[in-house]
């Protein structure tokens, strides 16, 4: 069992992830968008102009925050903990919690002590954010009417992944180091004979890791995919688009004003006229 | 029948109306496979449809932001639950996360009952994308809207109103059914009208040949807001053009743009290109119609079947220009009661012709009063994609679907007095407007934009 979730299942877990991933990027790709449905709020008149607007919605969450303050506070903090979370994953397992020694003036041991302290805000903050979540999806009527059992349950879900992590930092005993993490993952992806197998004794590990696989298996099929979704929806509805130019061919007002035209001593005429 | 199962729907085009518009309808047994055939057809094309099927997080932003949802309160009226209607059918069958976990994720089988459900809602949603607006994604219900109602077309379920409107414009160009007679009457009398009432002595040239411009009107100003045809009157007899209206397209709107683009949007394109090319016009100008300027502007490049010759502008856009320019001599004082500007949904989210209206009103009358919100964040009227049914179950919707835009109105207290001015520059927004602000006992009058311009103009 610890063999299968230890060294067979991460591969079959990110294969399927990436391929899940294309399949779904590809079956977007293969439909057209087949007519201009650029948003006019107003029009982006240059490339760079789209880059700020796609780029405040998906870093800073901009139309929540302008039509809804709430929700925009919850889904921010949420996702930014989680960004916060996930790299901390990254640079946290990767450079021993030592990442910060990198900025002058800063030692070893005090980036270790700032990435612990960060891992555990955000991992708390991150809980308590997605409970929020949860909590207004049963509260607010509306938002309980659009809601289908799997929007509950990956809430659920993520909640358990992220409370689990969190048990490891909280509790002393369960605690787990960042270094045969580390040694762990290189000796898994580098093909080598694994070590820190001995990390899968622990229950909180075991539990956290098989959660985090079958959330990424899961992952390219479901609502999840909203990740890319939504820079593949900002595609096809804030793009460039410039009006063509106005002014009528052959007018003179000053003329036209000169004649006096449409005063009825001026140049007036027959009234409706079929051409010949 | 207006209703089924609880549910008001539009009353239908018979067997009859809908050959002539050429579709032949499908016996009921039959429906429901056949609209998951056009649901997959359709599916496979629209990159619109697939994004707003398959990016939604179910976040409810939408839900507050919909005039329909705020009038009925009716869960179904809630943007994304309008689209989950087809999205538990798209999920059941063609999504691989809902054949394996089907009820859990929302996915459902497809039935009679879910067919007259998409009836019942997709001709409830006025396509005006406030949703896309709003959303963090972007999603485009009104997309799914029109898929919708394409698929509901092609099974042979259309609303009798709206499959007239395309028989008419077919048969004699425009959607009020007036002929060529018909129309050159009209204006003559308007022309007539505008002396008496304005001093202005105006004429509308019918397919003059050689014309620099070519003017399309909507025909419900031939109708219904004479003073939108008399104030464009006014105006071109102003600035000296040398313009035309082209007899074979009196008509402003594209219906097809709301039930039918792949038959009955197209065809009236060609139509248009057709007369642009036989008069031999320049330039063509629109008139006041919202989801007709969104087809002219925004579909025209994606639906002709040949290069455009033709700049497409808005009336709109030609007057602000002429106004930035300090061209046009406007006193405001003619328009002195308390005015409040309705944006068109397709004017300002599909258009950008927020700045430009501005420009036109506020130099054209003297007490303008803002309403909120305004702009790309307005409200619709209720009537968008000319949901103007006149059956009682839906008359009655109307009146709930308009009342966010009641509460707008009364908010910038322009009609206290009885005298306000509601400016709604779209063919579609006054037809639902000029019921509605007596259903909501408002105090207003509803006008165009043009009709304040052309009052305003100083001939003199
Ligand atoms: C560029 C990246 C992303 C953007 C722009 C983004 C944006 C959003 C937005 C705007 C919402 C709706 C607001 C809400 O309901 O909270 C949302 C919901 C959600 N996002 Fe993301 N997201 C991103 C990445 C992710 C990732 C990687 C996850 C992975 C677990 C995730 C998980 C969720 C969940 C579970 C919800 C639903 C929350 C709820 O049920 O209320 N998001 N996302
Ligand atoms: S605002 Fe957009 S993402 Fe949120 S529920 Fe509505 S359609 Fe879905
Ligand atoms: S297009 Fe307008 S009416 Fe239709 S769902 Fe969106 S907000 Fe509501």
């Amino acid at each position: 069992m610890k063999l299968l979730i230890g060294q067979i299942l991460p591969f079959i877990t990110i294969t399927i992830f990436v391929l899940g991933v294309f399949y779904r990027l590809g079956r977007w790709v293969g439909a057209r968008i087949v007519h201009n449905v650029t948003l006019s709020d107003p029009w982006l008149k240059s490339g760079g102009e789209v880059a700020v607007k796609i780029g405040t919605e998906a870093f800073l969450f901009r139309s929540l925050f302008k039509f809804d303050k709430a929700l925009w506070a919850g889904a921010f903090i949420m996702h930014f903990a989680l960004l916060n979370v996930l790299g901390g994953h990254v640079v946290g397992f990767g450079l021993l919690g030592e990442q910060f020694a990198y900025i002058p003036g800063i030692t070893a041991e005090m980036s270790k002590d700032a990435s612990n302290l960060l891992g555990t805000v955000f991992g708390i903050v991150l809980f308590l954010s997605i409970a929020y979540l949860l909590i207004r999806r049963f509260s607010i009527s509306e938002v309980k009417s659009i809601s289908n059992s799997s929007d509950v349950v990956w809430l659920v879900y993520l909640l358990l992944i992220v409370g689990v992590g969190n048990i490891m930092r909280l509790f002393h005993q369960f605690h787990i180091e960042y270094e045969p993490v580390r040694d762990y993952i290189v000796a898994l992806f580098t093909l080598q004979p694994v070590v820190g197998m001995e990390l899968l004794e622990s229950y909180f590990f075991l539990t956290h890791f098989l959660l985090v696989q079958i959330l990424l298996i899961v992952f390219p099929f479901s609502k999840l995919m909203h990740l890319f979704g939504m820079f593949a929806e900002r595609w096809i509805v804030n793009r460039v688009y410039h009006d063509p130019a106005p002014g009528m061919p052959n007018i003179d007002i000053p003329a036209a004003r000169k004649a006096g035209l449409g005063l009825p001593s001026g140049g007036g005429g027959e009234s409706a006229s079929e051409g010949v | 029948m207006a209703e089924y199962k609880g549910m008001a729907q539009p009353s239908r085009a018979g067997e009859k109306d809908m050959r002539k518009i050429h579709m032949e309808p499908i016996p009921d047994e039959l429906k429901p496979e056949k609209a998951l055939e056009y649901l997959d057809e359709y599916r496979k094309k629209f990159r619109s449809f697939v994004m707003a099927m398959e990016s939604c997080t179910k976040c409810g932003q939408c839900a507050e932001n919909c005039h329909t949802y705020l009038g009925t309160r009716d869960p179904n009226n809630i943007p994304t639950n309008r689209a989950e209607l087809i999205r538990k059918i798209y999920r059941r069958y063609f999504t691989l996360e809902g054949r394996w976990f089907g009820n859990l994720v929302g996915a459902e089988d497809i039935s009679l009952d879910v067919i007259e459900q998409w009836y019942s809602y997709f001709w409830q949603c006025s396509e005006c994308r406030r949703c896309a607006h709003v959303c963090p994604f972007g999603i485009d219900t009104c997309e799914v809207t029109m898929a919708g109602r394409q698929i509901l077309h092609w099974l042979g379920i259309t609303p009798k109103l709206h499959a007239d409107v395309g028989g008419a414009m077919e048969k004699v160009g425009n959607h009020t059914g007036l002929p060529k007679p018909g129309i050159i009457d009209t204006l003559e009398f308007m022309a007539e009208e505008c002396m008496d009432e304005f001093g202005i002595d105006i004429e509308f040239p019918v397919d003059k040949p050689d014309a620099d411009i070519m003017y399309v009107p909507s025909s419900a100003d031939f109708l219904l807001n004479p003073y939108t045809l008399m104030g464009a009157g006014m105006f071109f007899k102003y600035i000296g053009a040398n313009w035309t209206i082209p007899s074979t397209v009196t008509e402003a709107g594209n219906f097809g743009l709301l039930f039918d683009q792949r038959y009955t949007q197209r065809h009236n394109v060609m139509r248009l290109l057709n007369a642009a090319q036989n008069l031999n016009v320049k330039k063509i100008v629109w008139g006041e119609c919202g989801h007709g300027w969104r087809a002219a502007k925004m579909y025209v490049p994606s639906l002709a079947d040949r290069p455009i010759r033709w700049d497409i502008t808005h009336l709109h856009d030609e007057v602000a220009y002429l106004i930035n320019t300090n061209q046009l001599k406007l006193d405001p004082s003619k328009n002195s009661k308390p005015t409040t500007l309705h944006d068109p949904c397709n004017y300002v989210r599909a258009c950008g012709l927020n700045d430009n209206m501005r420009t036109c009103i506020k130099a054209s009358v003297a007490n303008y009063v803002e309403m909120s919100p305004n702009g790309a964040d307005n409200f619709c009227c209720g009537g968008g994609s000319g949901i103007l049914f006149d059956d009682k179950e839906m008359y009655q919707k109307r009146i709930e679907l308009s009342w966010k835009k009641a509460e707008q109105v009364r908010a910038t207290g322009i009609g206290k007095d009885g005298n306000g001015i509601l400016c709604a520059p779209c063919s579609i927004c006054k037809a639902q407007l000029y019921p509605m602000v007596e259903e909501h006992d408002l105090g207003v009058e509803v006008k165009g934009l043009i009709d304040l311009v052309g009052m305003a103009l100083d001939f003199k």
